[in-house]
C-alpha cells in the first residue's frame, strides 16, 4: 500500500506541482488549501507524513497551529514544514512545535523527496534492532544512519534531518574542513551562510544540553566547520 | 552683508520704538510751560491793573516833585532790600499804597509820564531755597537723575544781572506801551541772559490822560521750576516703565531662545552626520508654538525613522514575497524536468533553471541583512582574538581563490574583541568580497593594527574610486556607488551595510575612503578592544 502524504499549502500552483512530483514518487499525495479542510480530513484519517506550509491564505500562523493539532492527535506522525519564511524564530518556532524538518520554500523537490524517504525510513526502523555496520563511532559519538538516530556517549539526541545529515558531513572525516556549500549539499538544503551558522549553532546547544563540555564542532573561520577529534 | 540679530537683541530694537514716549512728554511738559507763562502774564497784568486802579484820578500823587534828602534817607533803607543801589523813589506816598499791594515775587514801579520812577515795591530775586532734598530711595533717584536733567533743561537761577538795578527804572516794551494808554504785557531776557523777565504794565489815568504807568515785574524761574519738576517726575517714570520694560523683554526673549537653541540643539543631535535618527527627539508638551514646533520635530523624526527601517526592511519583505512565485517555477521547471523532453527543451530548461540560480542567489542575498539583524539581536559576546579570526579567514579566501592576490598585515599582539567570532568573519567576508568585486588588478590588503584602545581593520583594493560624498551614504541599505562595468553576481549594495551593522554591534564604526597610490578604495573598521 503507498504511502499517503498530506500536503497543506495555499498557493495552488505550487501545490499541484509538489503533489504531482510526489505521486511520481510513488506516494499518494492528499492536498487541502485549508487549516479547517485538513484537520477534518486528519481526524478521519491520520496520514503517513504531513508537509504543512505555515502561511495558509489570511491566517498566517495557521500552519503552527495545525501542527499542534496533529501532534496532539498522533505523536509520531513526520511533519515537515514548508515555508516561504526563513528566520530563525519561525525555524525555532516550528521545530518546537514538534515538526521533525523545517524548510525553505527554496529547496528543490528532489531534495524534498530524498528528505520524505528519509523520515518514512526513519520511522519503519525506529522499532528494528540497529545493526553495527550502519553506525559510525567517533568517540562518544555513535551515528546511525540507517535510522538517523545520534548518541553521544550512548545518550539519544533528538536531531532534525538537517542536522543529522551536517553532522554525518562532519563526523565521517574528523579534521577535514567542510566548507557550507558542501554542508548545504550534504544536508540537502539552499540556505545563505548565516543559515548555517545557526543551524550549527543548535546542533551545538543540543549536544551541550547532554555534556555541557562539548566542543567537537570547530569553527574555521571564512572557510567552515570541522570536527574535532577531541 | 547680513547681520545676525538674535531674538533678544531684535526685541530690544523693538523697544527703542517706546523711546518716543520721552519725547512726548518732553512735548507735554512745553505745552504746560506754555499755559504757564500766559497765566503768569495774566495775573501780573492782574496786578498792575489792580494797583493801577488804586492810582487812578488822584492827580495829588503825581504833583509832588522830587525830594532828594527824603531819597537819600529812603535809599539806605533800600540798601537792605537786595535791589541795590536804585534811585529813590520819588513819591513816598504812591511808595506807601505799593507797599500794601507788593507781592513777594513781583517787583512793582510806578512811574511817571517822563518815566521817573515814582514808587517802587518789591524784589525781583528771591532767597535761594534750600534744595529740598529727599531722603531714602527718592533721594537716591533724585541723585542719580539730577545730573543729567541739569544737562537737559535749562535750571532757574537767582544769579542774574538786573538792568532795571544798574539802569535805576524799568526798561520793557511795556513801558511805552502803558503810557502811550495801553496795559501791555512783555517778556525779555535779562541783558547776561540768564533769566527771563515778564512784566506787565499798566496806565495810569488822570480823567482821560496818561498821568503814568504802573509796571509789574516777575522772573520766569517759577515757572521754570514749575516746568522742570513736572518734566523730571514725568520723565523718573517713563524711564521707570521702560526700564522694567526692556528688562521683562529681556528675560522673556532669553526664555524663548533658550527655548530654540535647546530644540535646535536636540534636533542636531537626533541626527547623525550619515543622516541616520540617532535618537527620538523628547516632545515638549508645553502648548504654545515652540512646543508645537519640537512636536513636530518629533513626529517628523519618528517617520524618518519608520522610513529608514521600510527601507532597510524593503529587501526582506520583498524577497519574501518573491520566494512563493520562485518556488512555483522551480518546481514547475523540475516536474517538466522529470517528463520526457526533446534536447531542444532540455537547453531551454537550463537555461531557465539558470536565471532562476541568479534569483534565489539574489533573494537570499536581500535576506541577509535582516537574518544578520536578527542575529545581533540575540548574539552572545565573547572574548575573541581578531588577528585569529582574520588569519582564519584569509588562509579561506587563499584556498577558494587562488587567482586573487592577498597582502596580509598582522599586529604580534593579539587584537582582544568582544563580540561574535562568526559575525566578524562575516563582515570580514563582506569587506573582502567587496574588495575583490571591484579590484582591477593588484593585491588585496588586509591590514589588522591595534593600539592601546582600538583595533584597526582596514580592506584596500586597487580599482574605481568613490564619488564625493558618497563615502558614508556606502553604508546603507541598497546603496550600490560604483560602477564595476561588467555583469556577473548581481551588486545589490547590502554587503557595506552588513559591515556597519556588524561594527555597530561591536560598539565601532565603519568609513570608506579613496586611496590615491595607487588609486583604489579603502574601508576602514575601527573596533573598540576588550576589556581584561
Amino acid at each position: 500500500m503507498s504511502r499517503r502524504i498530506a500536503l497543506v499549502e495555499d498557493e495552488p500552483a505550487l501545490r499541484a506541482n509538489v503533489a504531482d512530483a510526489l505521486s511520481r514518487q510513488g506516494y499518494d499525495v492528499a492536498t487541502y488549501a485549508a487549516r479547517e479542510d485538513a484537520l477534518r480530513a486528519f481526524r478521519t484519517r491520520l496520514p503517513d507524513l504531513a508537509l504543512i506550509d505555515i502561511g495558509l491564505a489570511d491566517d498566517v500562523d495557521g500552519g503552527f497551529a495545525l501542527c499542534r493539532e496533529l501532534r496532539a492527535l498522533s505523536a509520531t506522525v513526520p511533519i515537515i514544514f514548508l515555508s516561504a519564511r526563513d528566520s530563525d524564530f519561525d525555524i525555532v518556532a516550528g521545530l518546537r512545535l514538534g515538526a521533525d524538518d523545517y524548510l525553505t520554500k527554496d529547496t528543490s523537490l528532489p531534495h524534498l523527496a530524498a528528505r520524505i524517504s528519509a523520515l518514512f525510513r526513519r520511522s519503519d526502523l525506529v522499532n528494528a534492532p540497529p545493526s553495527t555496520e550502519d553506525v559510525i563511532r567517533r568517540g562518544p559519538l555513535e551515528l546511525d544512519t540507517k535510522r538517523y538516530a545520534v548518541r553521544w556517549n550512548g545518550t539519544r539526541i533528538e536531531l532534525t534531518l538537517t542536522e543529522f545529515w551536517m553532522v554525518h558531513a562532519l563526523a565521517r572525516f574528523p579534521g577535514h574542513v567542510k566548507d557550507r556549500d558542501s554542508l548545504m549539499r550534504d544536508a540537502r538544503i539552499v540556505v545563505d551562510d548565516s543559515t548555517i551558522t545557526s543551524h550549527v549553532k543548535r546542533i551545538r546547544r543540543k549536544f551541550q544540553a547532554i555534556d555541557p563540555a562539548f566542543d567537537c564542532i570547530a569553527t574555521v573561520y571564512g572557510v567552515g566547520y570541522r570536527w574535532g577529534a577531541e | 552683508m547680513r547681520i545676525a540679530l538674535g531674538i533678544r537683541a531684535q526685541l530690544l530694537l523693538v523697544l527703542t520704538v517706546f523711546l518716543a514716549l520721552p519725547w512726548l512728554g518732553y512735548e507735554y511738559v512745553r505745552e504746560l510751560e506754555r499755559f504757564l507763562r500766559d497765566a503768569q502774564q495774566q495775573a501780573l497784568a492782574g496786578t498792575a491793573q489792580a494797583v493801577a486802579t488804586a492810582l487812578h484820578d488822584r492827580p495829588r500823587l503825581f504833583a509832588t516833585p522830587a525830594d532828594p534828602i527824603a531819597s537819600f534817607a529812603r535809599d539806605r533803607v533800600d540798601e537792605s532790600s537786595g535791589d541795590g543801589h536804585l534811585p529813590p523813589p520819588a513819591s513816598p506816598e504812591i511808595a506807601q499804597i505799593v507797599q500794601g499791594l507788593s507781592r513777594t515775587t513781583a517787583r512793582i514801579w510806578v512811574i511817571d509820564r517822563s518815566g521817573v520812577v515814582l514808587a517802587r515795591a518789591g524784589s525781583l530775586k528771591r532767597p535761594e531755597a534750600a534744595s529740598d532734598r529727599a531722603a531714602g530711595w527718592q533721594g537716591f533717584v533724585q541723585a542719580a537723575t539730577h545730573p543729567l536733567y541739569r544737562l537737559m533743561l535749562e535750571q532757574p537761577t537767582e544769579d542774574f544781572a538786573d538792568d532795571a538795578v544798574t539802569e535805576g527804572s524799568p526798561r520793557g516794551r511795556d513801558v511805552e506801551g502803558a503810557l502811550s494808554g495801553i496795559l501791555t504785557t512783555d517778556r525779555r531776557k535779562t541783558g547776561d541772559g540768564r533769566a527771563v523777565i515778564v512784566s506787565a504794565a499798566h496806565p495810569v489815568w488822570l480823567g482821560d490822560q496818561v498821568r503814568g504807568a504802573v509796571i509789574v515785574e516777575e522772573t520766569g524761574n517759577r515757572v521754570l521750576a514749575e516746568r522742570n519738576r513736572a518734566f523730571e517726575r514725568l520723565f523718573n517714570i517713563v524711564l521707570a516703565a521702560l526700564l522694567l520694560g526692556s528688562v521683562a523683554l529681556t528675560l522673556f526673549a532669553s526664555r524663548l531662545s533658550a527655548r530654540i537653541r535647546r530644540l535646535r540643539d536636540d534636533a542636531e543631535r537626533a541626527i547623525d552626520a550619515q543622516g541616520r535618527v540617532r535618537a527620538q527627539l523628547a516632545s515638549s508638551d508645553a502648548g504654545d508654538e515652540i512646543g508645537d514646533l519640537s512636536r513636530s520635530f518629533a513626529s517628523v523624526l519618528a517617520r524618518l525613522v519608520d522610513y529608514a527601517s521600510y527601507q532597510e526592511k524593503m529587501a526582506s519583505r520583498l524577497s519574501h514575497e518573491l520566494r512563493t512565485p520562485v518556488a512555483v517555477v522551480r518546481s514547475s521547471l523540475e516536474n517538466l524536468k522529470a517528463a520526457p523532453l526533446s534536447d531542444d527543451a532540455r537547453v531551454y530548461i537550463e537555461r531557465a533553471q539558470g536565471g532562476l540560480d541568479r534569483l534565489t542567489a539574489i533573494l537570499a542575498r536581500m535576506t541577509e541583512a535582516t537574518r544578520l539583524e536578527q542575529a545581533l539581536k540575540d548574539a552572545e559576546r565573547e572574548r575573541f582574538d581578531a588577528a585569529a579570526v582574520v588569519a582564519g579567514c584569509v588562509d579561506g579566501y587563499r584556498l577558494a581563490f587562488p587567482q586573487v592576490a592577498i597582502a596580509l598585515a598582522l599586529p604580534e599582539a593579539p587584537v582582544p574583541l568582544a563580540g561574535a567570532p562568526e559575525l566578524f568573519a562575516q563582515m570580514l567576508d563582506k569587506l573582502f568580497a567587496n574588495a575583490m568585486e571591484f579590484s582591477t588588478g593588484g593585491a588585496v590588503e588586509i591590514r589588522l593594527a591595534r593600539d592601546d584602545a582600538t583595533a584597526v581593520l582596514s580592506v584596500a583594493n586597487e580599482g574605481p574610486l568613490l564619488p564625493a560624498g558618497m563615502e558614508d551614504r556606502l553604508f546603507d541599505s541598497m546603496v550600490s556607488v560604483r560602477d564595476r562595468g561588467g555583469a556577473g553576481a548581481p551588486h545589490l549594495g547590502l554587503g557595506l551595510y552588513i559591515v556597519r551593522l556588524v561594527a555597530q554591534f561591536h560598539g565601532g564604526n565603519a568609513i570608506a575612503a579613496n586611496r590615491v597610490a595607487p588609486a583604489g578604495v579603502v574601508v576602514t573598521v575601527t573596533l573598540p578592544l576588550a576589556e581584561d
